[in-house]
């Protein structure tokens, strides 16, 4: 018994069921002398981490799958201790920065010349150079970014960068002119089928086709989601028939009906409402971010094309705020208010018009 | 083996023969010489402090340490003449002296358990655990299982006051531990200079560790050979530290068994917000329990700190990037003092003070009072002085009772002016009673938040509720505003009356921080609204407020007056009255079920890291975000299956399901079941009413937490 997502994960670029062209280019620059620096960028679940692994066993051999965890400590300029843990093999070193939250350069800078300053051991290593590869790149700050920058090219000769992000928007300019950009877009319903399928044989049972269709499209173009659907599915009824109600997150039903709520009425009654369930999603660790983009889409769904702008708007407005500040349960808030103020508005002005 | 104990502070004194009749009048006096006074709490050294003068071991038995440097081995030779001075500076005082200098705290400390204000099953919870851990309980068998016991409460809900008069009565000693940063204290003085034996300390977990150890396995050869010796029935002679009992010139002492048994009191902790310290103390304390040679028990006692608001910037909610902050804690609490498996296990029985309710209090304080004016001439202060310190305290008698001896003090000095105007004294008293006792009073709170929601402005109608007087006394203020000039046309929008909020008062007088104030505004201000535009104003404040201030600790000057000020343009003027309560935030509440749901999530990460859904090791495959966000519905269907060789973190329910529950605003009225250790786990009926707060009964024998602010619960 297993997460399927993980059993089922492809370990050589062989195996990855769509994008071949691109495991293509990723083998061939695995095998020349030349390999650069990477920039892996695409919605999450398409596939990047997967692509990845898949490249460091092509470069490096199946050793890179001897991994170990360690916990490391770096010490902020403020004399604190951070605690990150490490992802390593002997070929590579995996790190998620963002743990480290503001002091991310710090981690950044500490490790990766570590790693640069000592050379490769392993006398059969195929390659000389190690490989780091840093996860959830776009959360990087703009301090951590520059550090990168510079060690991209001192370093060169003993380490190899490679980056995963899900845009490329937050990553500065240089960071992106020293990488070779490799979009993972996420893979289309009948891509992700062929996947199902796969897991289905492997697993000896039959899928039929119509449960498949549904929970490619259901998961939009989230491979993992859609995998961890299909297993759900199969554990509650196991052949796999009948009415498939496939659930979407908890959360995001909530989320909608969140925005049902704004819509509906626009009273400081109803803002307290809306903020008892906001409130409930972040207690069940949501990232805000999260909640404010879904209800937003949700919002937008349902208003005048007239307000949809305004909405969306607002969205971003207290988006950044809610990055600049600490509590983040008066931005969503404060944006919910902004739309059933624009709401209310909007509709009084529309009868007013429905008048004359 | 017990000298070596000595430089460990345990503090061993015994009562010297020099005791005056005065002396044994009153309870036993006894004077510890401190020899790290620099290093000690200002507040413990008060209540340690007692009277008689003693010799203290250190300089009698010289004891180096093998590793100590020659140097500091003369030290207790240079040390000793001067704790002979003090014994002898001791002496020569004539105690009635003394007795004044005593704070009342330490004077008229309970030494019964019938003067205690705690309520009596807190005692008697106590009592029950410490009887089963001496004895065993009425199986016997109980004894195992109560090795550690966890006091926990706000300050001065006398914690440690109920576990000394416990240790007095059931005739057990108290063995304390406490944190000193150099064993050699006044020396220091002298060999400052050309000396390094600074250099040769231990650290100071080590000291602890040993502490610890020696503690549990050796018995204070004092208290066993005085007991053996004593032959009468004590109960009002016996120190406050038992360890001391006393010596035959003082006749006195017996419980019938010897009192070997004693217990480890550790209030003074390790530096537990160190990880490192943190984890020794965590093994310390587990291997403690797990010795199967029943070793005396220990309590810990800790002073929930509140939390402010202004802490929370330091581990604020999750902002989705990783698992950034959700291990950092930096309070410390039950659980990051035990470690997640002790707090859970058997071996730790934890039992939480309440705040003292305001009968038991007021008994206590006239109590004290009646004692104080038998031996002392002088007028005991009114009843209504007695009543505005009750009341002041929220549930802290130790402040209540410095409250109250400052009360004393003043009206002895201006006694004279007093008889005549009755009314005029009181008054006076009020209001240097507010300069003393000016804590973060959740009254003052109450009408800040009135006065900042209620949005008063120049030629309001008064209130109905408000007498002729007070109406009148609002006219009058009206008089005093000056209208602000006449906004341009195009920012008509934005005029209003002249505010009878007076910002710089509220401002200056505020007993709470910018950030607090955010959210308690932010908890209440829909009720205070009429229209979306209006919320529109005050979210637009609060959310402009908390994102300038940034990540800096909200210490700028402007965030309150800002938040202050757009508060009240946006409310509505004059506010419409529904009978609107003011609630505490539950911002709090909802963070802790965050941390808790966090934590959870943590759990179900390592657990997949530890391949416990896959047959090989994966770790770093999941992030938190991605376990949260999508593993929520296969976690739920996994859990409905019940396939057992999961072995599912259980607390992934923490955050996998998230029903929709139709009934939108959670109830926020005190709920007359609730108790005191209302967990952040079942959070929705957490919101408390400060209003309901004055007519709380309080025929059970608690007081409810409502009126304290700051705790996070």
């Amino acid at each position: 018994m297993s997460l399927w997502v993980d059993k089922f994960r492809p370990k050589t670029l062989d195996d990855l069921h769509y994008h071949q062209s691109l495991s293509i280019r990723l083998k061939s620059l695995a095998a020349s002398a030349d390999f650069p620096h990477m920039l892996f960028y695409g919605p999450s679940g398409a596939g990047k981490k997967t692509r990845i692994s898949c490249t460091l066993r092509q470069l490096f051999g199946s050793g890179v799958e001897k991994l170990k965890i360690d916990q490391r400590v770096f010490i902020s300029p403020s004399k604190r201790k951070l605690e990150i843990n490490v992802v390593q093999s002997n070929f590579h070193i995996e790190i998620t920065p963002s743990e480290a939250g503001n002091y991310d350069r710090v981690v950044i800078q500490d490790l990766l010349k570590e790693i640069a300053q000592t050379q490769q051991v392993d006398l059969n290593a195929k390659h000389r150079f190690k490989v780091v590869v840093i996860n959830e790149a776009d959360s990087l700050s703009r301090d951590a970014q520059a550090a990168l920058r510079r060690t991209m090219e001192k370093y060169m000769s003993n380490m190899r960068i490679i980056l995963c992000a899900n845009s490329t928007s937050k990553l500065i300019a240089p960071i992106k002119s020293r990488c070779l950009l490799m979009r993972v877009a996420a893979p289309n319903p009948e891509e992700m089928q062929i996947v199902l399928e796969h897991v289905a044989k492997k697993l000896k049972f039959d899928l039929p086709e119509e449960a498949s269709q549904q929970i490619a499209e259901d998961s939009g173009g989230n491979m993992r989601k859609a995998l961890l659907v299909f297993e759900a599915l199969k554990m509650q009824s196991p052949d796999l028939s009948g009415s498939l109600t496939i659930a979407k997150p908890d959360w995001e039903i909530y989320c909608h009906k969140v925005a049902d709520l704004i819509v509906q009425e626009q009273s400081p009654a109803r803002v307290l409402e809306v903020r008892a369930k906001l409130y409930e999603l972040l207690a069940h660790c949501i990232p805000p971010t999260i909640i404010l983009k879904t209800v937003a889409e949700r919002v937008v769904e349902r208003v005048d094309e007239a307000m949809k702008a305004d909405v969306m708007h607002w969205a971003a407005f207290y988006e950044t705020r809610m990055r600049l500040g600490n509590k983040k349960i008066y931005h969503l808030e404060a944006w919910v208010v902004k739309v059933m103020s624009l709401y209310k508005h909007f509709m009084y002005n529309f009868d007013m018009a429905d008048f004359e | 083996m017990y000298k070596a104990a000595v430089p460990l502070k345990m503090h061993t004194i015994k009562s010297s023969s020099g005791s005056t009749p005065k002396a044994s009048r009153k309870k036993t006096k006894l004077k510890t010489v401190k020899l790290d006074a620099s290093s000690e709490p200002p507040n413990k050294k008060l209540r340690t402090s007692a009277k008689l003068p003693v010799f203290d071991l250190i300089g009698s038995v010289p004891q180096p340490q093998p590793q100590e440097s020659p140097a500091s081995s003369q030290q207790p030779s240079l040390l000793q003449p001067q704790i002979q001075r003090k014994d002898v500076k001791g002496k020569g005082k004539p105690p009635v002296d003394r007795d004044d200098d005593r704070l009342w705290v330490d004077k008229y400390e309970p030494t019964i358990e019938a003067d205690l204000a705690v309520h009596k099953r807190k005692v008697e919870d106590v009592r029950r655990w410490l009887s089963e851990a001496f004895e065993g309980g009425s199986a016997g068998k109980l004894r195992k299982y109560r090795r550690i016991l966890v006091l926990t409460g706000p300050a001065g809900t006398a914690k440690t006051t109920t576990l000394r008069v416990l240790a007095r009565e059931m005739g057990f000693e108290i063995v304390e531990w406490r944190n000193s940063m150099s064993e050699r204290g006044p020396s220091t003085l002298i060999d400052d200079f050309g000396d390094d034996s600074w250099m040769d300390t231990e650290a100071l977990f080590d000291k602890f560790q040993a502490f610890l150890t020696r503690a549990s396995s050796c018995y204070n050869i004092f208290a066993a050979s005085s007991a053996i010796v004593s032959t009468q029935p004590q109960s009002h002679t016996q120190s406050k530290f038992p360890s001391q009992s006393s010596t035959p010139s003082l006749p006195s002492t017996s419980s019938s068994r010897p009192s070997n048994r004693h217990l480890i009191l550790l209030e003074d902790l390790p530096n537990i917000l160190h990880l490192p310290t943190q984890a020794r103390f965590h093994d310390a304390l587990q291997s403690l329990c797990s010795s199967s040679e029943s070793g005396p028990p220990v309590v810990i006692i800790i002073s929930d700190s509140g939390l402010r608001g202004e802490n929370a910037y330091n581990d604020d909610t999750w902002d989705g990037a990783g698992g950034a902050r959700w291990s950092k804690k930096e309070t410390i609490d039950i659980r990051s003092l035990l470690g997640a498996d002790l707090s859970t296990s058997p071996y730790v029985t934890r039992i939480a003070f309440n705040p003292i309710a305001p009968t038991l209090m007021n008994k206590a304080l006239q109590a004290m009072l009646t004692k104080h004016f038998a031996s002392t001439s002088g007028k005991p202060p009114a009843k209504d002085v007695v009543e505005m310190i009750v009341e002041s305290s929220n549930g802290d008698i130790r402040s209540a009772v410095m409250a109250l001896e400052f009360a004393c003090v003043v009206t002895l000095t201006k006694g004279g002016g007093k008889g005549k105007t009755r009314r005029n004294a009181a008054g006076s008293a009020r209001a240097v009673l507010e300069a003393v006792t000016r804590r973060e009073q959740s009254l003052v709170l109450f009408h800040l938040m009135g006065k900042i929601l209620y949005n008063k402005r120049k030629g309001d109608p008064p209130a109905t509720h408000l007498s002729a007087r007070d109406a009148a006394k609002e006219r009058e203020l009206d008089e005093t505003l000056l209208d602000p000039s006449p906004l341009p046309n195009w920012l008509s929008e934005h005029d209003r009356k002249a505010s009878r909020v007076c910002l710089e008062t509220i401002a200056s007088d505020s007993p709470i921080d910018s950030s607090l104030l955010g959210l308690y505004i932010h908890e209440n201000y829909t009720m205070f609204c009429t229209d979306v535009d209006q919320c529109d104003g005050v979210c637009e404040g609060l959310s402009w407020v908390d994102c300038v201030g940034g990540n800096l600790p909200s210490t700028t000057p402007h965030a309150f007056p800002t938040l202050a000020l757009s508060t009240l343009h946006a409310l509505p003027t004059p506010v419409p009255r529904k009978g609107q309560k003011v609630c505490k935030p539950s911002w709090f509440d909802v963070r802790n079920k965050e941390q808790d749901a966090l934590e959870g999530v943590g759990d179900v990460v390592t657990w997949l890291g530890q391949g416990g859904a896959s047959d090989e090791r994966a770790p770093g495959r999941w992030t938190h975000a991605d376990v949260a966000l999508e593993l929520g519905g296969w976690l739920r269907a996994a859990d409905r299956t019940g396939i057992a060789q999961l072995q599912l973190p259980r607390t992934h329910r923490l955050f996998s399901s998230l029903p929709w529950c139709a009934g939108g605003v959670s109830g926020n009225v005190l709920g007359e079941d609730e108790n005191g250790e209302a967990d952040g786990v079942d959070g929705e009926g957490d919101i408390r009413v400060l209003g309901a707060l004055r007519d709380q009964k309080e025929g059970k024998g608690w007081w409810l937490e409502s009126d304290d602010i700051e705790e996070a619960e």
